[in-house]
């Protein structure tokens, strides 16, 4: 972004008007980058420009990840066929599990990786599954 | 190096804020010695502060968003409810105004002659540049919404020609209001109708004159590629504050110039 912003302004201070190109507008070396634009008509998209956090987490939208838990957890029965997946990136983490609908009190618990605990309280069915965060 | 799990955006420590705050201060205290002591060098290095805060703290922003890549979904999603509420207060903020106008246009006192527009009060003719004024908001409103769709469909050219038309449009309104002020028969300082009518579309004009910078920024921006075609946050936020006072005129045209005259 920097490089191509030196690059407008080095070509509006030593402008010339020896090429046909540059006659049109002072502005003319933008145009060989406008065409390499993805729409072809000049505006970038997120694909080509998105960068940091933004990049990652959209990238890994689109390949069906959520690793920054931006949607919705899924649901799940919480059977020992179907346990509640529950995703991390160390070897535990906290479980609040609200056996039933309205009540007021979570029941906590730390969730290890390897076999499927049970909630003490419902009995629900916690599966830890490691993931990498995207770098 | 460890990477945050979750898609939020922790800010950096930053000194704008009490630059800022500062600025008010000096600003606020600087109009009490300017009433007082006929001194305006207070105010004025109050106003400075507050430029230059202004300027770097949306220029960091900007860094943060388009260059640095932290505003993820949930962050913009953000953005959008804070530009929303803000508008909202905004909204309010004329309403109050409104509220005066009213209050005062709908039981006139005797001192006004019991009428409105009160006696010796020669209004200004709905039709002639109120009328232009509102025209020229309205297409400003449709060049505004062609520079969206523009992006939206990777139009470089176009979004550039529709944001300037846009802003030559505000512009062209701010300088025929400002032509209005001067040859208007009356003036703040005559009644209650004075009081209403200046400060209601002075504050207005204040409001296109901010809306028109945004605008301005955000064509700047355009120019040097910040925007994406699914990402522009910046170009929506300006987008809606120029329909907010776009809706703010209309309903000064209505109340003040046309049921008011």
């Amino acid at each position: 972004m920097a490089g191509r912003l030196l690059v407008l302004l080095r070509a509006c201070t030593t402008t010339t008007t020896t090429t046909t190109t540059l006659r049109l507008r002072s502005n003319a070396v933008v145009r060989p980058l406008v065409r390499a634009m993805a729409t072809a008509k000049g505006i970038p998209t997120d694909e080509e420009q998105a960068t940091g956090l933004e990049r990652r987490a959209l990238q890994a939208l689109k390949h069906g990840k959520d690793p920054y838990s931006m949607l919705k957890p899924k649901e799940y029965a919480g059977t020992k066929e179907e346990p509640h997946i529950v995703p991390c990136i160390g070897t535990k983490r906290l479980v609040g599990c609200l056996c039933e609908e309205d009540n007021t009190a979570i029941v906590w618990f730390w969730l290890h990786e390897g076999d499927a605990q049970r909630c003490p309280s419902c009995g629900s069915h916690y599966k830890l599954v490691h993931h990498e965060l995207p770098h | 190096m460890a990477h945050q799990a979750h898609a939020y955006h922790m800010v950096d420590p930053s000194p704008w804020p009490l630059t800022g705050a500062i600025a008010a201060l000096l600003m606020t205290s600087g109009l009490a010695v300017w009433f007082h002591f006929h001194s305006t060098t207070l105010m004025i290095l109050g106003t400075i502060l507050l430029l230059l805060t202004m300027f770097q703290w949306w220029r960091d922003v900007v860094r943060e968003g388009t260059f640095q890549g932290h505003h993820t979904p949930p962050v913009q999603k953000g953005l959008r409810y804070g530009m929303i509420l803000f508008i909202t207060s905004e909204v309010f903020f004329f309403l109050g105004f409104f509220w005066a106008f009213y209050h005062s246009s709908l039981a006139p006192t005797p001192e006004l002659g019991g009428c409105w527009p009160p006696t010796g009060i020669t209004t200004l003719d709905p039709f002639e540049v109120p009328l232009l004024n509102t025209a020229v908001l309205l297409a400003s409103g449709v060049t505004v919404t062609w520079a969206h769709h523009s992006i939206m469909e990777g139009e470089r050219k176009q979004a550039i020609q529709s944001l300037a038309l846009t802003i030559a449009l505000g512009f062209y309104f701010t300088f025929l209001q400002a032509m209005e002020y001067y040859e208007a028969p009356f003036t703040i300082a005559d009644g209650v109708y004075g009081s209403t009518f200046f400060v209601a579309t002075g504050f207005h004009g204040l409001h296109v004159i901010i809306g028109s910078m945004f605008l301005a920024v955000c064509l700047l921006r355009q120019i040097h590629f910040h925007f994406t075609s699914e990402h522009h946050f910046g170009f929506e936020a300006a987008a809606w504050y120029w329909h907010f006072v776009d809706v703010v005129w209309l309903f000064l045209y209505i109340s003040i110039y046309w049921w008011g005259s």
